[in-house]
């Protein structure tokens, strides 16, 4: 039977596998706290398989000139290839498109990265939840840099001064401006809030889900609860697969789509 | 909840770090030199393509250009053959009626000359018969013979007509 304490344990023990763990090791740089907690060794993890993957699978690329690719390489160049073509060129354009495409490329196979990374239950050996992109603070610190490569890249193309006199569409009204400026400036920090909390908040949510479906199992203690709620989460576990690439899909093209726009601010 | 929500600076620098590391190391050693490679690739098959194109059309311009030349012999041979056979025809034509000429000539030839030496054997004869006449009349004349003389005589210059 299932009881409100028990209710109580089982939502926090939910929350506790999807939250950051507690230090792990403590490190202090100037002053500020940059401890090793388990979705910093997620964030590691990720990046460490991305150049991995990357630099192993591209050594003929650094070889040859005209490289054939095989095997593993098709998917690496199939990857880059989809970043540049359908994210990075229809958006910011052929002539800025190999200036953009790396920064998109390493946000698309990072974010990706973590995202499966978080499915996998070895994981959770460790206490604490395994998807660093369910940390609110890990999407922040990429939707800061999508912030920042907005500024510079029109900056870079249309001056300090253009980039910002961009902000507003031309040829308006002037009073118009009055209530465009702080719309656009509202919008400048929305866009990148928004790409926080969509991929956490996606990225979280399919994992309470999975562990809500679970806990049936313990509250119950019946066996066909217990084949009900897996046979449940191994569907919401392919869900989570499509959730994982579509999220990195999204936060990566969204980026391309402002870089584009500050870019090319007409269109 | 409180959890999900937490300020962690260290979380934040360490995603800064290690994406600013897979992006400098990746775009540097991965990234640009596959892209490159990309649009080099791309370029070249655009080439291969418009070069295709091209040679596709040139192949087709030089077919028919063929097609053309083969036609123009075509008739260019059947007129030379259509010409031959005319010529050969005249020749023949004209062989034929040559021949028939000198097969008529060579005939009217001999015919002449068989008319001209029957004509000269006539007047022989046509000669012969006067000066015989003469003789015989000659040698009646001066014998004055009688009735049997004149005709044993005549038998006998009709009998000299027949040796001579």
């Amino acid at each position: 039977m299932a009881t409100e304490g028990h209710s109580e344990d089982i939502g926090s023990i939910i929350i506790h596998h999807v939250s950051n763990s507690d230090v792990l090791v403590p490190l202090q740089l100037f002053g500020m706290d940059i401890s090793i907690t388990k979705h910093v060794i997620m964030i590691w993890l990720a990046g460490a398989l991305v150049m991995t993957a990357f630099l192993l699978g591209t050594r003929r690329y650094r070889r040859e000139e005209n490289p054939i690719p095989s095997g593993f390489t098709n998917f690496l160049e199939f990857i880059v290839d989809f970043v540049h073509n359908q994210m990075v060129v229809p958006n910011v354009g052929r002539e800025h498109a190999i200036r953009w495409t790396p920064l998109i490329l390493a946000f698309f196979t990072l974010i990706v990265t973590a995202n499966l990374l978080g499915m996998v239950p070895f994981f959770d050996l460790i206490p604490g939840g395994g998807t660093a992109t369910s940390n609110l603070n890990v999407t922040a610190a990429l939707a800061t840099i999508t912030f920042m490569s907005i500024i510079v890249a029109g900056s870079m193309v249309h001056g300090v001064v253009g980039h910002w006199k961009n902000m507003a569409p031309h040829g308006i009204a002037w009073p118009v401006l009055f209530i465009l400026i702080p719309i656009e400036i509202l919008g400048m920090f929305v866009r990148p809030f928004a790409l926080t909390m969509r991929l956490a908040a996606n990225m979280t949510a399919g994992h309470i889900a999975m562990l809500a479906i679970l806990a049936p199992i313990f509250i119950m203690a019946n066996a066909w609860v217990g084949i009900g709620s897996v046979t449940l989460n191994v569907g919401i576990s392919f869900l989570e697969i499509v959730v994982a690439l579509v999220q990195a899909y999204v936060f990566s093209l969204l980026s391309a789509v402002f870089i584009g726009g500050a870019i090319n601010p007409e269109h | 909840m409180e959890q999900l929500v937490k300020f962690d600076p260290g979380l934040i620098f360490w995603t800064w770090t290690t994406f600013f590391i897979v992006l400098g190391i990746l775009g540097w050693k991965a990234w640009r030199p596959m892209l490159l490679a990309l649009e080099g690739r791309e370029a070249r098959i655009r080439e291969a393509l418009v070069s295709a194109e091209k040679a596709r059309i040139e192949a087709g311009q030089l077919t028919a250009r063929y097609e053309e030349q083969l036609q123009v012999s075509r008739q260019e041979a059947q007129q030379v053959i259509a010409d031959a056979r005319m010529s050969a025809e005249k020749l023949r034509v004209e062989l034929e009626e040559s021949a028939r000429k000198k097969a008529y000539n060579l005939l009217s030839k001999a015919q002449e000359q068989i008319a001209a030496d029957r004509e000269k054997a006539l007047r022989e004869i046509r000669i012969n018969v006067v000066n015989l006449s003469l003789d015989v009349a000659s040698k009646v004349i001066e014998r004055n013979l009688t009735t049997d003389d004149n005709r044993k005589l005549a038998d006998e210059s009709l009998r000299g007509i027949g040796k001579a």
